[in-house]
């Protein structure tokens, strides 16, 4: 009944040469096809369905939705029931609109974000198998990222108008795709506005989240490295290839991960993540984040917040 | 490349940008400030300017940020902008601000 994971994410870039050079070359995810109309198919080599980025070239950036899996097929028609009994709009999509895809449910968040799920995908397999498998395949390009790990997404907040679309979107998730609330931020006089929410629906820390800004965007898609040393590894090779990191190696205090940020060369922000801060179970409390914190929250090491981290995205929609 | 001369009329911060760096990242290289500097690919648009002197080549830039309306009056993305001539520029884009001024943390 609930949602799986997260399936694959579809990022406009404005230079595909230059993209797939970072997607693949830094980033080290393996291409997987390529359609007539230039979209590029991406997956990390410990993923085993088909793909799980879609660079599409495009004359602006941002991106243009997220996709997550369901364990049947049958998910689908009840969260379609559920999102339309909350008035809001639900279309099922025959198989192959969403590429190598069954058919999927597509709906937009209230924060406006457009957002896929489908219950199957074509399998191609690890690069390592199953039989016997290697820890891990030999030529990998870069950072050699695992897998997708989640994405941040940018919702409107301005609490002196009522509008607050992380709230909304923590609440939509919460009920209708049944993802558990593992950390919030809360600010404001009484630290009663809620500016951040970051949700599972697996047993990580989060495998969605939501920040509040003064409009909606894309913040990050991220990628799941093991530990440190990856992460400074990963440093490196954005350093060889120029890449402009927008925070260096530093730990979150939020989930507790290990993180670098840094953008593609259309300036969609990525992020590459390690470390499993602590396991999620449905049962663990929430962790709440008060507004003089927010520094430490998000740059544990510093305890500052960066002006960039906050104000600099891409288009989501 | 010679180095050509880079002059934010908003500050009068000057300094020089070689032909193969763009006008964003030479200021930023030499620790200078003026033009907001953001994601370098030509995707946020935080580092909006308008030439008003010189001649530069530009690559590729979303176009939600600079139009080509935009781009012939000499609106451009500094970090997609690079010299051909002495450049003279104001900064028109800037870190997004919302009426609040960050009365509710990130926003």
């Amino acid at each position: 009944m609930a949602v799986m994971r997260i399936g694959h994410i579809n990022i406009r870039v404005l230079d595909m040469g230059a993209a797939r050079h970072h997607y693949e070359n830094v980033l080290g995810l393996l291409p997987q096809a390529e359609d007539a109309a230039g979209n590029v198919y991406l997956k990390g080599w410990d993923e085993w369905d088909k793909y799980s980025v879609i660079l599409s070239p495009s004359d602006h950036a941002g991106m243009n939705y997220v996709a997550y899996k369901v364990q049947h097929d049958a998910d689908l028609d009840l969260i379609k029931g559920r999102i339309e009994a909350l008035g809001r709009e639900a279309e099922m999509v025959a198989a192959g609109a969403l590429p190598f895809c069954g058919r999927a449910l597509r709906f937009n968040m209230p924060s406006g974000h457009l957002m896929y799920l489908y219950a199957e995908k074509e399998f191609v397999g690890k690069s390592v198998g199953v039989t016997n498998p290697e820890p891990w395949p030999d030529g990998l390009n870069g950072a050699g990222a695992h897998w997708l790990d989640h994405c941040l997404l940018m919702c409107e907040l301005d609490p002196e108008k009522g509008v607050n679309k992380v709230a909304e979107n923590e609440a939509f998730f919460r009920e209708v795709l049944e993802f558990r609330l593992t950390e919030q931020l809360m600010v404001g006089p009484g630290h009663v506005v809620q500016a951040a929410a970051f949700m599972t629906c697996t047993s990580t820390p989060h495998d969605i989240a939501f920040v509040g800004g003064p409009q909606m965007g894309f913040h990050h898609a991220s990628f799941y490295l093991d530990e440190w040393s990856d992460v400074l590894k990963a440093a490196d090779v954005m350093g060889k290839n120029k890449v402009k990191i927008d925070v260096t190696p530093q730990r979150h205090g939020i989930t507790r991960g290990a993180t670098i940020y840094f953008f593609d060369p259309s300036g969609n922000r990525n992020e590459t993540f390690a470390g499993l801060g602590y396991l999620a179970h449905p049962d663990m409390p929430v962790i709440t984040w008060t507004e003089e914190e927010i520094g430490s929250a998000i740059f544990y090491h510093t305890g500052e917040l960066k002006e960039s981290f906050a104000t600099v995205y891409t288009e989501g929609v | 490349m010679s180095d050509y001369q880079v002059e934010i009329r908003d500050t009068a911060e000057r300094y020089p940008c070689g032909g193969e760096h763009s006008l964003l990242k030479a200021m930023a290289a030499l620790g200078r400030k003026g033009i907001p500097s953001g994601c370098h690919g030509g995707g946020c648009g935080v580092c909006k300017v308008r030439i008003t002197e010189g001649e530069v080549s530009t690559l590729v830039m979303s176009c939600t940020h600079v139009s080509e309306e935009e781009k012939a009056q000499g609106y451009v993305l500094a970090c997609r902008a690079f010299p051909r001539s002495d450049i003279a520029l104001e900064v028109v884009g800037g870190m997004r601000k919302c009426i609040t001024r960050r009365r509710y943390g990130f926003v």
